[in-house]
């Protein structure tokens, strides 16, 4: 029998998986869509705060040298929405698998690793009702536009300890997704019109870089940095291409242990976005503005529970959007919670978190709870 | 209380397992698509090459019905040829052969399917020559059709059957070729037409009926023996012919179908945004068919232009269909979208733009409608063309 590579195969299975956002939103039908996080369950039980010290989140590419062996995850998530568009209130679900990867030492030093995730959020589905006037009949019509799909960001990293206090990360992010945007007119009254379908898929590419540092100055305090490059967004679709310039990001964190079994850790993430305003201009878009992220959190590893000591986490998360609804300017926040249990003698974690909060653009408030399911294996 | 509401859901749904909603209600314009569904109109003239007329689809002598008129649009005659008279028939108990001749009488029996009782309409049988011309005109007819030749005279009843009791003398001596024929006429209060099932209907053929009895000593038996009708048909005045220059003839007997070319702008061929096409056809007289009645006028794609003996597309959903009723006036509007459609499609775009016209289901009633042709100018085919405008996915 022919042996299979495991590293072939997983190769094959990233280009092959296209991961699906964490959350969708209503508001996601904005600019280029709803800004993906790509950070797994513990990071999002700790609202992000962990994430840049965090080896199966691509936020910073040195985080992957926190991996001492073989590692793989992926992460689940369920999303409940509420948005009142003004006629009442209307609750929404989503299930999405927002990240995946794995990581594997090569030597004592360098970690190397591929992380799947997601990019752009491009989901949503709007339904409208309209009465038209063809051959001088007032009808009325169904309106239903759909897009499913978005951007998946596939990081290609290696990270390497230079000492027992610092470890450098170097990333290459290939961008690549597809929209399919489907529009419906249905006559509900009248059968002698035949229902409009039209599906229109949109592709997607770019590229990217990305760097990373840790460094222990003071033992039980790390700080983290990290800054991504990226190139255009290209887009091509049967009416023609385009290209948006993508935001250069600079993201910096704080990792605290005070106590054995206490840590407190934030990040904090800044996208000059603005810089893709004149491309989404000339596409007749609103200008995009520049966002930061904020998020805090800390776990807490005291409680005996289940004959083991699980990790308790927390967390608080703000973080600008940076496409506008009209002239109102979108943000998020969110508070979350979880707990991470060890199975299989430490070779298999579940991690859950919970995360509920808001997204609000002027007078516009979308709440939304999300529970999320992460698995890592340590062979 | 909609955090937790929500996240009792999120958990609910995740030991159950995953669910999809997204579908929200449009908060216009903050949260709509840039671009919205447009739907636009336009009326074509579209027949601009050659539109004919061929007749003979279905004949007379093959339609599921014969009609005896007097009506002043169409008067038409009943002709019925039957099969030899048997000469014998074998009593199975005795096993011995009983012959036939001479009967104790005879009935023909013919199943009604259009009446107008209320002119109280009565049937005149005629004896016709055995081997009459099967392409006698209705003038021709006449010369059969005279006092002399009468069988019988029956009333056309509320019910489904007619049958008329015809004199023994009808039927042939032994020694003749067996063969019957009978004509037979509509007389009423009023003008007014009568139909039957032919010999090529799926229910009731018309028959003779013979009833006899055995020989001595068996004389006391008896048996009735039915033939039925070999052919069927009627002859009509005016003859169903060729339509004047013009003006395309659907349906009548014998059947007609009228082929119209089309020449169409790009918008009015789309696989997916012709939201309605609408066919539109000037009446130039009154349509034809039994009073009160009506029937399906259908519009089929052709496959391959063979002028009349094109090859119509396989497909019967892609049709066009409308129901026209005796008398009506004015316009006939058909929808072919599903045609025009299919014409949009990779798979129709070679096939040529022009459809058939013809009525359904052809031989099954009188239905006939004559409209303007292309050389009506303005009066001729037109197509109104609902469509929506090329819906623009914005980039990126």
């Amino acid at each position: 029998m022919t042996r299979v590579r495991p590293g072939v195969v997983i190769v094959a299975a990233l280009l092959a998986a296209r991961p699906a956002a964490a959350q969708d939103s209503v508001f996601g039908i904005r600019g280029l869509g709803l800004l993906g996080r790509p950070i797994s369950a513990h990071s999002a039980a700790m609202a992000g705060g962990e994430s840049m010290f965090d080896g199966s989140s691509a936020v910073n590419p040195a985080s992957l040298a926190a991996w001492r062996g073989l590692a793989g995850w992926a992460v689940g998530a369920q999303s409940e929405h509420t948005f009142n568009p003004g006629t009442g209130a209307v609750a929404l679900s989503s299930m999405r698998f927002p990240t995946f990867g794995f990581a594997a030492p090569v030597g004592n030093r360098l970690v190397i690793g591929v992380n799947v995730s997601d990019f752009l959020n491009r989901n949503w589905d709007v339904q409208r009702t309209d009465t038209v006037m063809p051959r001088d009949s007032a009808l009325p019509v169904t309106d239903r536009t759909r897009s499913l799909g978005g951007v998946t960001d596939i990081r290609f990293a290696a990270a390497y300890r230079v000492s027992s206090r610092v470890a450098v990360g170097l990333g290459l992010h290939v961008l690549s997704g597809s929209v399919q945007t489907g529009v419906e007119r249905d006559f509900p009254t009248d059968s002698t019109y035949h229902s409009f379908t039209q599906v229109t898929e949109t592709n997607y590419s770019g590229m990217g870089v990305s760097l990373g540092l840790f460094v222990t100055p003071i033992e039980r305090v790390v700080l983290g940095a990290s800054a991504r490059f990226n190139g255009r967004l290209s887009a091509t679709n049967p009416g023609g291409s385009a290209s948006v310039r993508l935001p250069t990001e600079l993201a910096g964190g704080l990792y605290v242990t005070p106590w054995d079994g206490v840590m407190v850790a934030t990040t904090v993430i800044h996208d000059n976005w603005s810089v893709a305003a004149p491309d989404l201009v000339a596409a007749g878009q609103p200008p995009s503005q520049d966002v930061w992220s904020v998020g805090v959190g800390g776990e807490v590893a005291l409680l005996k529970l289940f004959g083991q000591v699980p990790p308790l986490r927390a967390g608080f998360r703000w973080r600008q959007l940076p496409f506008p609804v009209g002239t109102a300017a979108l943000s998020e926040r969110a508070v979350s919670g979880g707990i991470t249990f060890s199975l299989a003698h430490g070779r298999a974690n579940v991690d859950f978190a919970v995360e509920g909060g808001s997204r609000t653009a002027g007078a516009l408030t979308e709440s939304f709870t999300t529970l999320l399911v992460g698995l890592s294996i340590l062979p | 209380m909609s955090v937790w509401r929500n996240a009792l859901l999120a958990g609910l749904v995740a030991a159950g397992g995953c669910t999809e909603k997204l579908t929200t209600p449009a908060r216009c314009p903050e949260l709509c698509p840039s671009s919205s569904v447009q739907l636009a109109d336009t009326l074509l003239t579209v027949a601009d090459s050659a539109d004919t007329t061929a007749r003979g689809y279905v004949l007379t002598s093959e339609a599921t019905y014969v009609a005896a008129s007097s009506l002043d649009s169409l008067k038409s005659l009943v002709l019925l040829r039957f099969a030899p008279v048997k000469t014998y028939w074998v009593q199975t108990a005795t096993d011995t052969v009983q012959a036939v001749f001479p009967p104790d009488s005879v009935f023909a029996e013919l199943q009604v399917n259009f009446r107008d009782s209320t002119v109280h309409p009565r049937l005149v049988f005629y004896r016709l020559p055995a081997a009459f011309d099967t392409t006698m005109t209705y003038a021709q007819a006449q010369a059969y059709f005279v006092d002399s030749a009468v069988l019988d005279t029956v009333a056309v009843p509320d019910t489904e059957n007619v049958e008329a009791r015809l004199p023994i003398s009808l039927v042939p001596a032994p020694g003749d070729s067996g063969v019957v024929s009978i004509g037979a006429r509509v007389i009423a209060d009023s003008p007014t037409v009568v139909a039957f099932s032919s010999g090529h209907s799926n229910t009731t053929s018309p028959a003779l009926s013979y009833f006899v009895h055995g020989q001595p000593p068996q004389d006391s038996l008896t048996r009735n023996l039915a033939d039925t009708a070999t052919f069927t048909t009627f002859v009509q005045s005016p003859v169903a012919g060729q339509p004047p220059p013009g003006v395309l003839a659907i349906g009548g007997l014998p059947a007609a179908h009228s082929l119209i070319r089309f020449s169409l702008p790009s918008v009015a061929v789309d696989s997916i945004g012709i939201v309605r096409a609408t066919l539109i056809l000037n009446l130039v007289r009154p349509v034809v068919a039994f009073p009160g009645d009506s029937f399906f006028v259908n519009a089929f794609p052709i496959l391959r232009d063979y002028g009349p003996k094109s090859t119509l597309y396989p497909d019967t959903t892609v049709t066009g269909e409308a129901v026209i009723h005796a008398g009506q006036t004015g316009a006939v509007k058909i929808d072919i979208a599903a045609i025009l459609r299919l014409w949009g499609t990779t798979h129709g775009d070679s096939m040529p733009r022009a459809i058939m016209l013809g009525v359904f289901a052809e031989g099954f009633a009188l239905g006939e409608l004559d409209v303007q042709g292309r050389s009506a100018g303005g009066g001729g085919p037109r197509l109104d063309v609902t469509y929506v405008k090329k819906y623009e996915v914005g980039i990126p």
